[in-house]
């Protein structure tokens, strides 16, 4: 029986042994590692690392406050904080969509924010209660060729896509998530039955993709006319491949139609911690809102002028929604596969 | 520490039954239910059946081919038979749909996933090959039964259990992947369970479709003893055999391999080097460089950590069989079919509630890793430990040696080439790996995968082109080592008989 005791305490030495050091080997090479003295908060953020490293350094040079982040997909992350439970790590998320705010919201996890936040943004692009707080706009567009789609046939509405005239011309991303939301902004502005026609219509019209980019990579390649993306993908584009070699142009519906639904990224907090509201806040300044305008071509929220080439946030009059209610897609996502456009 | 190792892969099963039990059993009936998740449920056992059966017999024939015969260049073919591996099927999927559009649905994921998962056969029926006898095959052909019949009566009995083998973690891979079928658009459970996180931000609904998998897993567990067939004995010396000239159908066979070595290594590898020249988005060398270093020393405590508790859990199975020790070896494989998504996120909250201080620390990236890859390193090493003859054991022991020592100074070195296999093929699915370690890390700490995750979420794809190509070649290493290492067992075998001699 000693023998027995021995020999596990034995073997489980050995295997702390062994675990410890292989976290020692690795001892994985960090891009910052912060002073324990310096403030400092974490930030899970669903926003990518190109466009916001470069950021989050302006935010520390300015303030001194020490940022560390985690960078992953926005569901992903939501469901990491739910996880977490009471032993949260992050002190803001930082969310590329409104819908995984709002699930965060549902949950109870997140902290009210002030006022002198919450005052800078427009009352459509935040949280009802307060819990979330949109920092950057992008828009649906009507994206296409003009060698193929002339000046006159550009339609009003989203819905003229239903006609059979666009049929095989125009592309879309029914498994992409910018496209889901815009389709639950349909379905609870146009009611089910409407949306239900149009995306029947839309399974004869359109040609199916998976992701947004490869929509504007068919429309420059005149594979198809046009296509349903969010603004920002024909900057991009234009960011890798050059602005002057960009053949297609962008086209907004009539003023108030869903097509161009106005979306948010968007920031909450998590802790108590005073930096974390001073992060949020921050985005919601002068250096931020430059740095969305000029590097993601994104709309300011307080008000800055937008890129040149893009109409003003203002004058699109996306349609009237609750944002945070874009989260609970099962719904949507049933129409869509119901009107086969998903498999 | 078998032990250890089976509780540490019960805890995404703990954490499904919490999430399950939170949401009640009728919510999850009415989930799991519908006729929405048997057309998923038939798609992902089509696919995995399909990608099994093809994986089988590509894989078969390769280690056929490049064992048994003499057909020309077979060293050469080994390679490309192994290389698939290195290429992370996400990785592979892009490649395709980039160079062939409308490169989408079924045969896309069937394809993209044969060629991923089709080495796993290759190296075990090789294995197989190497340790069986050809002289049962040389008789049986000079008794006059033909070369098909010779293969059909011989040599496939002969290599079924381990074509089995190979195609239960081909199968079970088909049915965790979610990389390579979101990208070809072929709708699995397996998409459906990442649906549910990203568009309804729904754990419990998630968690009763992750359930589901696992009853899969345990139904595939059940029968592939009787998918195996009995273990056909062989003479555990090993002589030199003579090689099947192929004659006439030597080019053929040769042409066969070469045509699915293009497509599965050129095609892609091609589509790669492309990215490099079509963009104007650049990687930075610092980084790739610190993403490099991170990913091998994962890569290396993976393999290191999954050799240990593989090599507990085989020696209980071998040396202590009994139904309590089968059981347990099994339970370790019952959720190697859940998605790494799943997985990581079992261990958000199971750290979190028991032990705060491992989590977002790389130990507890190791452990997931454990969860993930052991039945891969079980898998490649159970052989090799079972052929070291018991007999020896006996001997140590009537000579005064402790077991751990009679463990040091026998079996491992008798079973050495295996255990080196089972850890370099957990090292190579260590840097593949995606989900878990995004999730999981240290805050700021990259890896190759990771960065490639980042560079591609905005398509920067000249940018992701250099952590993809490196991502492969690094991955090449483990992936040649396992295929030397597999082929090598002859040599071994002949150590066995010195060794037996001495003693």
């Amino acid at each position: 029986m000693n023998n027995t005791l021995k020999r596990g305490l034995k073997i489980g030495a050995a295997l702390i042994a062994t675990i410890t050091a292989a976290t020692a080997l690795t001892g994985c090479a960090k891009e910052t590692e912060p002073t324990p003295t310096e403030q400092s908060i974490t930030i899970y953020s669903g926003r990518s690392e190109d466009l916001i490293a470069p950021l989050l350094e302006q935010f520390t040079d300015e303030t001194g406050i020490q940022i560390e982040v985690r960078y992953a997909g926005s569901a992903e992350l939501a469901a990491q904080i739910l996880e977490e439970g009471s032993n949260v790590q992050a002190d803001v998320f930082f969310s590329q969509d409104a819908g995984a705010l709002g699930a965060l919201t549902e949950a109870g996890v997140f902290k009210t924010l002030s006022s002198d936040i919450t005052d800078l943004v427009e009352a459509k692009y935040r949280a009802t209660d307060n819990t979330w707080v949109g920092v950057s706009g992008r828009s649906r567009v009507f994206s296409y060729n003009p060698d193929l789609v002339a000046a006159a046939d550009i339609p009003q509405s989203v819905f003229d896509l239903a006609d059979s005239a666009w049929k095989g011309k125009i592309g879309i991303a029914p498994s992409n998530a910018s496209f889901q939301s815009f389709v639950t902004a349909m379905r609870v502005i146009e009611g089910e039955a409407a949306t239900t026609a149009w995306l029947t219509a839309l399974k004869e019209n359109a040609v199916i993709y998976e992701k947004n980019g490869q929509i504007l990579e068919a429309i420059e390649a005149g594979e198809i006319s046009a296509g349903l993306i969010n603004h920002y993908y024909w900057y991009e584009r234009a960011a890798e491949v050059g602005e002057e070699n960009m053949k297609s142009k962008m086209a907004w519906f009539e003023a108030g139609d869903v097509g161009n639904l106005v979306n948010v990224a968007g920031a909450g907090v998590l802790t108590e911690k005073p930096e974390a509201a001073t992060f949020v806040k921050w985005l919601l300044g002068q250096t931020a809102q430059t740095f969305f305008v000029e590097k993601t071509a994104e709309y300011s929220l307080i008000g800055l002028p937008q890129r040149t080439g893009l109409p003003a946030l203002a004058s699109i009059e996306s349609p009237e929604i609750d944002l945070s209610a874009l989260a609970p897609l099962a719904e949507t996502l049933e129409l869509i596969r119901n009107a086969g456009l998903t498999d | 520490m078998a032990v250890v190792a089976v509780l540490t892969s019960l805890a995404p099963l703990v954490y499904l039954g919490v999430r399950l039990n939170e949401f009640g059993i009728e919510k999850v009936l009415t989930q799991t239910l519908r006729a929405r998740s048997f057309e998923l449920l038939a798609n992902s056992v089509v696919l995995t059946l399909a990608v099994a059966a093809a994986s089988i017999l590509i894989g078969s024939f390769q280690a056929w081919l490049t064992v048994r015969t003499s057909v020309r260049g077979r060293s050469v073919f080994a390679i490309l038979a192994a290389l698939p591996l290195a290429m992370p099927s996400y990785v592979a999927a892009y490649a395709f749909a980039a160079l062939l559009p409308g490169f989408k649905g079924f045969w896309a994921a069937w394809l993209v996933l044969t060629i991923g998962t089709a080495p796993y056969v290759y190296l075990a029926v090789s294995a197989a090959l190497v340790r069986s006898d050809a002289a049962t095959e040389e008789v049986a052909r000079s008794l006059g039964l033909g070369r098909w019949n010779v293969f059909r009566r011989v040599t496939w009995p002969a290599i079924r259990p381990a074509a089995v083998a190979g195609a239960m973690l081909s199968a079970l891979y088909t049915l965790s992947d979610f990389g390579a079928v979101s990208i070809l658009s072929f709708d699995t459970f397996t998409r459906a369970i990442y649906n549910a996180y990203r568009s309804s931000f729904d754990r419990s609904a998630a968690a009763s479709l992750a359930a589901i998998l696992v009853a899969i897993t345990i139904v595939l567990l059940v029968a592939e003893p009787w998918l195996r067939g009995r273990l056909v004995p062989t003479d555990s010396r090993v002589r030199k055999t003579s090689h099947i000239h192929l004659g006439w159908f030597g080019p053929i066979a040769a042409a066969l391999v070469l045509i699915w070595a293009g497509i599965s290594i050129a095609l892609p590898t091609i589509s790669l080097i492309r990215w490099n020249f079509i963009g104007l988005s650049q990687a930075d060398t610092g980084e790739l460089f610190r993403a490099l270093a991170n990913s091998i020393s994962y890569a290396l405590a993976g393999g290191v950590i999954a050799a240990i508790f593989g090599i507990a859990v085989s020696v209980l199975v071998v040396r202590y069989r009994s139904k309590a020790t089968v059981l347990l070896d099994k339970t370790i494989w019952l959720t190697h079919a859940v998605p790494g998504i799943v997985v990581a996120l079992s261990l958000v909250f199971v750290s979190n509630r028991l032990v705060p201080q491992l989590y977002q620390t790389s130990a507890l990236v190791i452990i997931a890793y454990l969860i993930l890859f052991l039945p891969n390193a079980i898998a490649a090493m159970q052989t090799p430990i079972a052929q070291a003859p018991k007999a020896l054991d006996e001997v140590a022991a009537s000579l005064g040696a402790s077991r751990l020592e009679t463990l040091k100074r026998v079996v491992l070195p008798i079973a050495g080439p295996g255990i080196l296999a089972g850890a370099a093929l957990v090292s190579l699915s260590v840097l593949k790996e995606l989900p878990a370690t995004l999730m999981l890390r240290e805050t700021g700490v990259e890896t190759l995968a990771t960065r490639l995750w980042n560079e591609t979420s905005v398509s920067s794809f000249a940018a992701a082109a250099p952590y993809a190509l490196l991502l492969v070649l690094v991955a090449g290493i483990p992936a040649w080592l396992l295929n030397r290492q597999v082929r090598q067992s002859l040599y071994n075998q002949a150590d066995i008989d010195r060794i037996l001699e001495r003693e």
